[in-house]
């Protein structure tokens, strides 16, 4: 499935529509240079799923955890190198316990389980324009129906 | 002496007090709730309702690994810091070993394996003769079929931990057997019974000394995570 937005206002509509379909313990992957709209769609999920702290990159803790509908872990994998380092973050603790969403899944793409949402985020021309290719979600989950 | 012991290595958490040969209390809770919620609950519990206090333990016990990381850090924690403020002995018990104390007075080689994801597993495997216990390999991690292909045969095998499921599925040969509710997972008087065996040994540590003990994922998982990695580099 893609996507186009045309602004983050529009991305994190995208992440909300998203969270309208989870069933609360499912994995996403997203995939997308700096500045791509990570975490303005995590924002938009967070929101979606009626998280009411803020949302922020974790690239320093590595993991937030907030309380919404369902439990969301917010992963940000930038400054994880290896399997060792992936290991001491607690990762594989949290899967299967709430909605696991992930930024930087390039550096543990090894690790994604089989069954997750892929999600890549691509610059355009146009400056606040983003497309999203989106894999791994239910054929029967329709965003836009 | 009065021994406590604690288990918090995977979902289940448990907690023991141990005296003389006897089992004085024994909790045991596997809901899935948070450890670092209940571990000391529990403990607390224990202590309160069997009219002990913190500075009649002589010698605390821990599954120290492997299992769950978070997991066996506060089980870990927990102990350590009990341990540190009365300046008492620990001593480190595999997860793997304790499960085969499960099975104490039987006769039967017991095949421990706990689920580290994706058809792996981390294994040990024991002989149980009557009242000893002797280890038949080390703790490693292992993919499922490694692990059956490499059971002996013509012995009746005994499945334990939270991933003797998942091994008794593949599994053909009707020698292999998966443990009952009651003896199936790591619990904290196995722990003690464990425990007992490695302080007469002499095998104690300090609780500054006290640490996890992890196994790292198999060198056949990690080149097969380099190969996935190098297959999906293009696809997505």
């Amino acid at each position: 499935m893609r996507v186009t937005t045309s602004c983050a206002r529009e991305t994190e509509q995208l992440g909300e529509k998203l969270a309208s379909v989870l069933k609360g313990k499912e994995m996403i992957a997203l995939f997308g240079d700096l500045g791509a709209g990570k975490t303005a769609f995590t924002r938009g999920l967070c929101a979606g799923l009626g998280v009411a702290d803020g949302v922020c990159s974790p690239t320093f803790a590595i993991v937030n955890a907030y309380q919404g509908k369902y439990p969301v872990y917010h992963f940000d994998m930038y400054r994880i190198a290896d399997l060792d380092d992936l290991f001491a973050t607690g990762f594989y603790d949290y899967i299967g316990n709430g909605v696991i969403i992930i930024e930087w899944s390039e550096n543990i793409e090894s690790e994604l389980e089989p069954d997750c949402i892929r999600i890549r985020i691509e610059k355009t021309d146009n400056e606040n324009e983003r497309i999203f290719e989106i894999r791994g979600m239910d054929d029967d989950a329709d965003l836009f129906g | 002496m009065l021994i406590c012991s604690v288990d918090s290595s995977a979902t289940p958490a448990s907690v023991c007090l141990f005296e003389d040969d006897k089992i004085i209390a024994e909790y045991y809770l596997n809901t899935g709730f948070t450890h670092s919620q209940t571990l000391m609950a529990m403990l607390e519990s224990v202590l309160r309702i069997s009219d002990k206090r913190a500075e009649d333990i002589d010698l605390y016990a821990v599954n120290s690994g492997p299992g769950s990381f978070t997991g066996v850090r506060i089980g870990v924690s927990a102990v350590k810091g009990m341990a540190y403020a009365q300046d008492k002995p620990c001593v480190e018990v595999s997860t793997l070993e304790s499960m085969a104390y499960n099975f104490l007075g039987s006769h039967a080689i017991i095949c421990a394996c706990m689920d580290a994801r994706r058809r792996q597993v981390y294994h040990g495997l024991f002989r149980v003769d009557g009242n000893t216990v002797e280890r038949l390999c080390d703790d490693k991690a292992i993919a499922v079929d490694d692990l059956l292909s490499g059971l002996p045969d013509r012995e009746e095998i005994i499945l334990v931990g939270d991933g003797a499921e998942l091994v008794f599925q593949s599994a053909a040969d009707p020698l292999i057997t998966l443990a009952p509710p009651n003896r199936r997972y790591q619990r904290a008087s196995s722990v003690a019974l464990a425990a007992v065996e490695t302080y007469n040994r002499g095998e104690v540590v300090s609780p500054a000394a006290l640490m996890p003990r992890y196994l790292r994922l198999s060198q056949a998982e990690r080149e097969r995570n380099a190969k996935i990695k190098q297959e999906q580099d293009g696809a997505l």
